[in-house]
């Protein structure tokens, strides 16, 4: 807790233009009682040695720089040990309100009063270590291509690697391969897939391990504290049996991909010469000639059917993006062996993304290779043997018919994953559905139950986390975060996927993706062991602490914690695996007891700046409006609206919040005895195409409205004062029509009927 | 339509690879690079708005579906502008691939088979020339006893007057070329029946089912296009021939005029008197078949120029094309000599240039039905055809538009194919 606090007042950036510096200075000095106040040209340069000066002269704990956005200047020669906080004057005032008007200046005086209060009420971070050594070495699930690169990539950046393979020999799907689609300019010719180099390169490393025939049983425990089980894979005549026990810092899942099942689709089971790609590529690594799988006729002739009976809304829906290429390359394997071969492709749309579009066209201008659009409706055998293709819809403009030895479905790729939160959900239902309260929550439950059984005994990676044994999975079954924004990142600190198990991708595309995804594990050893957050608050020393003397153990906190901090033991009391969080605060804003804070974010902390801020009597006819807004998208939003000089309502007094997750119920409470008129929260969009950065965090907020209606009602005021909005940045422009609106309708309504109370 | 209708109609595919080959070779790479994007049959002045070409020629194409091909009527409304090569955004040539897959047509159509294959292989030149050579002397070594079998003497040769010599005499070149012109004639109208036959069949499966104008009326309508050269004038890559292909057309048919008032000058009742052969320098006659040969030199020059240093086509052409060039260029040659020698009594020069000529005139006509030069019965049976079902250019055909549904590019509505039209409003 900051004692004494120094207010330093930027005169620079039109500031001194627009606002009474000098009845500024008068608020921090009289008003918020700081120890020390002095107006500076800027907070850059050498002003901001100058003011780091006064600082230390001054012996200050706290200082507030009230200037230009923290966001649009940074400087790390701040002293340690010392809490500042900067008061956006130029982004938040002088940028959006004209200039020398008396809301204009009560605005900036409130922005001061708020931030000083908050530094009083702020420390300094301190980082997080724990009693025991983080270790440092890397855990790789999954020994295919994606799983060697990582674990070679890891150790020759110097960190220790444990892979563990499943089957008894590493290499994958890659091994399988006879050759790999070219991945070196000029992208024409088929190349070796180089995957026995890397597995003896890997085999040979002295700082990896490899286990085969081996899965992770037991992984317990956080990033840098990990503790692992591997047991051997059990068969019929030799159960499994512990083979290992280690630490390790982080866990990179690599365990790539199996074909969809297109059974029933186009005779596929039916007659022996359907084949998936796969078949087709070990038929060819077998080596000698190509035969038929019914009668071992040599094969002249192939039909190779993308998106082979599973691009089906219902049943598989998304493209895999590498079995175009796939039979682009087969269909060279059976043009290399004769030159009388004639390989047909019928496709939806042939994708050959990035430099491959070049293997494309030299696969398109093989004269034996004859390719077109076409819905394949039949695959007949007649009676000579030979397999009749039939299409409609071709780009030869009518229905063709060809007659071919082998037919190929180029099925698409699904993950070797499991969903952690539905078999923890699983879980859950079968307890509920016998020990459930009444018949109706059984009956529900049991109907659970049946949904998610599909789940029962997938686990792979086996985590002791709250949330289940894996990652969680998004759309489509792939254990990811963010694709676009944070690729391999999952919703699991230190755990990170790579690879086909993670999206659709060739075997190059794994290779970088494995790169990354070593990257980030070496990323997290390093902050972890620094007591920082990883990401994508990336570098912060807070972490939470909980009062546990208060705690109910009403599981709120563990249930919502979007990445599974938060173990608990039977009670439900919350266990804190500080280096799994990523400092959302979400646990913060549902704790009804308030116990959880950090030292720079708390229920307090924020609930000071509400108080701070000096609400006039009804009779001004001056509404006041709190925003808590999101740091990461809201908050730059109004940077962007502002630095296009959009007006922002004059009565709005915004609150940062590090997620609308962190946004505990107390502080509408607050806000509304303190005499405000109405709230307001803008964070992220969510769903299906959610841009929260702490994925659930908006959606939760939205969800606990229904808290917030409860409390209001009680307060005997009206639901609508508190609005919850969804805004992207690029929505920017929308936002002084939110606030406007919002005033109007608090306009309409009225004054709280607190104020002054 | 029902699902049985549907499969009933759905064609076996069984593509030639040879053809696919030859196809390449002659374009000088490979068009199967085609991505099948249109660009072609949308930059096309010729191509109707209904079931264009060149781009569904092309992926039949790629798809060495060669009967399809060869019996397409649309490889001859194409004039080889290459707009659409030069706009191919894969560089695939679709206007040399459909030059190359009309030399195909021509020798499926031609009869008989093994001509075509001579004719339209290098190796085979010596043969092609020994045969009217052997022929001609043939026919000159058996001259007088003819003459004296059939009661024909030097003096009694109708009216004609042979100015200097009667070496070649009228009856007999006449006779001889009469002959060969009949059978060749023969040859070209069956050709012409089994293509009109197939190709009709073809427009009525790609355009629709009924021709909307009868085929005089469209054999009038063909035959002015071609004299007008129009469908040259839209063209912007090969624009030279909207200049060459008229001194080839009038120097030809200038020539053809003359040697049919030659050939009919026995029996012409607008000639009165002597007919005094070869023709004095002055006589307006020999005028217009000196200006007809120089027209005919001049079309081969440019040509030749094009082929070699221009860039309308991708590569300098093949076989096909050079023959009739030169076939054409030395016909013309062989005739100037003559007449310069002749002029100048140059003995035996012009005798020997005379028979050299002959030979050429020979090859020219005779071997007409198997080389580039048929394309004047076959683009002119298909522009008939193409005028008879309304086929024109930039326009959807009607009864495409009535059947409400375009058959080779089934997303477009025909209402909007015919906004696309641009036909006047």
């Amino acid at each position: 807790m900051a004692d004494k606090i120094g207010v330093f007042i930027c005169t620079g950036y039109g500031i001194a233009e627009a606002l009474d510096i000098e009845a500024l200075s008068k608020v921090a000095t009289d008003d918020c009682d700081a120890a020390y106040c002095k107006t500076v040209d800027s907070c850059e340069g050498a002003d901001l040695d100058a003011i780091i000066q006064d600082i230390e002269r001054e012996e200050l704990d706290g200082a507030v720089i009230a200037g230009i956005s923290a966001r649009r200047y940074q400087d790390h020669r701040l002293p340690a040990g010392v809490v500042v906080e900067k008061v956006a004057l130029r982004e938040h005032v002088v940028w959006c309100q004209p200039p020398g008007e008396e809301d204009t200046q009560m605005l900036a005086e409130d922005y001061l009063r708020m931030y000083v209060a908050k530094v009083g009420k702020m420390a300094c971070p301190e980082p997080f270590q724990p009693e025991e050594d983080l270790d440092k070495s890397i855990l790789v699930v999954g020994g295919g291509v994606t799983g060697l690169t990582a674990a070679l990539e890891a150790a020759r950046a110097g960190y220790e690697v444990r892979l563990v393979e499943k089957s008894a020999r590493l290499g994958g799907w890659l091994a399988k391969q006879h050759l790999s689609i070219p991945v070196s300019p000029p992208y024409r010719e088929l190349e070796d897939t180089g995957v026995a180099a890397l597995m003896s390169e890997v085999e040979e490393h002295p700082e990896i391990k490899v286990y085969t025939s081996a899965a992770t049983s037991d992984i317990t425990g956080a990033p840098g504290l990990f503790d692992v089980t591997l047991q051997t894979v059990g068969n019929d005549e030799s159960p499994p049996e512990n083979l290992d026990t280690f630490r390790v810092g982080a866990v990179i899942q690599a365990t790539g991909w199996r074909p969809v099942d297109p059974r029933g689709n186009l005779s596929y089971g039916e007659v022996p010469d359907v084949v998936l790609n796969v078949d087709l590529e070990e038929m060819v690594k077998a080596g000698g000639p190509l035969t038929r799988p019914s009668d071992g006729k040599e094969v002249t002739s192939i039909a190779f059917i993308q998106c082979g009976g599973t691009r089906d809304p219902a049943h598989h829906s998304y493209c895999s993006s590498i079995c175009c290429l796939t039979s682009l390359k087969q269909a060279l394997y059976l043009r290399e062996g004769s030159d009388e071969a004639k390989a047909y492709i019928f496709y939806e749309f042939i994708r050959t993304p990035g430099q491959y579009e070049d293997f494309y066209r030299r696969v398109q201008e093989d004269p034996g290779v004859f390719l077109t659009r076409g819905d394949v409706t039949d695959v007949e055998r007649d009676a000579q043997g030979q397999l009749v293709v039939s299409a409609s819809d071709t780009m030869l403009g009518e229905q063709v018919q060809v007659k071919v030895d082998l037919v190929v479905l180029a099925a698409g790729m699904a993950p070797n994953a499991a969903d952690g939160e539905a078999i923890r959900a699983l879980e859950d239902a079968k307890v509920a559905a016998v020990e459930g309260d009444s018949d109706t929550q059984r009956a529900a439950a049991a109907a659970k139950v049946e949904e998610l059984q599909h789940h029962e005994g997938t686990e792979i990676l086996n985590l002791t986390y709250r949330q289940g044994p894996d990652l969680p999975a998004l759309e489509y079954g792939f254990p990811d975060s963010h694709f676009i924004c944070f690729p391999y990142e999952s919703r699991r600190t230190g755990i990170y996927s790579a690879g086909g198990v993670r999206q659709p991708m060739d075997g190059q595309s794994s290779r970088d993706d494995a790169t990354g995804a070593a990257l980030k594990a070496i990323q997290c050893l390093e902050m972890t062991s620094r007591g920082e957050a990883v990401h994508p608050r990336a570098g912060d020393r807070s972490y939470p602490d909980f009062f546990m003397q208060r705690c109910t153990q009403c599981k709120r906190c563990t249930e919502e914690c979007p990445f599974g901090v938060l173990n608990e033991d039977k009670e439900g009391t919350p266990l804190l695996q500080a280096t799994r969080c990523r400092r959302c605060g979400i646990c913060l804003g549902a704790c009804p007891e308030r116990i959880v804070s950090f030292k720079d974010y708390s229920v307090e902390i924020v609930s000071s700046m509400i108080k701070a801020v000096e609400v006039p009597d009804e009779f001004e006819e001056k509404p006041r409006i709190l925003a808590l807004m999101c740091e990461n998208d809201a908050l730059p939003a109004l940077d962007l609206a502002t630095q296009s000089r959009l007006p922002i309502n004059a009565f709005v007094r915004v609150i940062p919040v590090r997620c609308l997750g962190s946004v505990n119920v107390e502080w509408v409470n607050q806000a509304m005895s303190v005499g405000f008129d109405g709230v307001i929260l803008i964070g992220c969009t969510y769903g299906d195409d959610y841009q929260c950065h702490f994925i659930k965090g908006s959606e939760l907020a939205n969800s606990r409205g229904e808290n917030i209606r409860e409390k209001l009602e009680k307060m005997a005021m009206e639901e609508q004062r508190v609005e919850i909005h969804q805004l992207q940045i690029k929505e920017y422009d929308k936002l002084p029509g939110i606030f406007e609106t919002f005033a109007e309708m608090i306009e309409d309504i009225g004054m709280n009927p607190f104020k002054g109370m | 339509m029902a699902e049985a209708d549907k499969v009933s109609r759905a064609t076996l595919v069984e593509p030639d690879l040879p053809f696919i080959h030859t196809l390449s070779r002659r374009i000088g790479e490979s068009y199967k690079k085609c991505m099948q994007c249109g660009t072609c049959a949308a930059t096309c002045s010729l191509s109707p708005k209904t079931a264009p070409f060149p781009r569904k020629e092309v992926i039949w194409a790629a798809w060495g579906w060669k009967d399809r091909l060869v019996r397409d009527p649309d490889i001859w409304l194409c004039y080889q502008c290459n707009d659409c090569s030069t706009r191919c955004p894969r560089s695939a040539h679709p206007g040399d691939l459909l030059a190359a897959v009309r030399q195909e047509s021509i020798i499926h159509f031609a009869r008989p088979r093994f001509l075509a294959r001579w004719v339209n292989d290098i190796r085979f030149i010596p043969l092609l020339l020994a045969i009217p050579a052997l022929l001609l002397g043939l026919a000159l070594k058996l001259r007088d006893p003819i003459a004296a079998a059939l009661g024909i003497s030097e003096q009694a040769d109708g009216r004609i007057v042979y100015a200097y010599s009667s070496h070649f005499p009228h009856w007999l070149l006449n006779g001889f070329f009469l002959s060969c012109a009949a059978l060749v004639l023969l040859g070209a109208v069956l050709s012409a029946r089994r293509f009109w036959r197939s190709t009709k069949a073809a427009f009525e499966r790609d355009v629709g089912a009924k021709p909307v104008k009868g085929v005089w009326p469209s054999l009038g309508a063909a035959l002015k296009n071609v004299i007008t050269h129009d469908n040259f004038g839209v063209c912007t890559t090969a624009h030279i021939r909207y200049l060459s292909h008229p001194f080839f057309f009038f120097g030809f048919f200038s020539l053809a005029a003359v040697t049919l008032w030659v050939i009919t000058s026995g029996i012409n009742p607008l000639i009165r008197g002597e007919f005094i052969y070869p023709f004095a320098f002055w006589s307006p006659w020999k005028i217009l078949a000196n200006l007809g040969g120089l027209a005919v030199v001049a079309g081969c020059i440019l040509t030749i120029r094009e082929r070699l240093f221009g860039t309308a086509y991708n590569t300098a052409g093949n076989y096909f094309d050079w023959s009739l060039l030169i076939t054409l260029i030395l016909v013309a040659l062989t005739g100037f000599l003559t007449e310069v020698w002749h002029y100048f009594r140059m003995e035996p020069h012009r005798h020997i240039a005379y028979f050299v000529h002959l030979v050429f005139v020979f090859a020219l006509i005779v071997y007409m039905p198997y080389a580039k030069f048929a394309h004047v019965v076959y683009r002119t049976t298909a522009l008939v055809l193409a005028e008879s079902f309304g086929r024109k250019r930039g326009v959807p055909s009607a009864a495409a538009a009535e059947e409400q549904r375009d058959p080779i590019m089934p997303d477009t509505p025909p209402a909007e194919a015919q906004e696309l039209g641009g036909e006047p409003s």
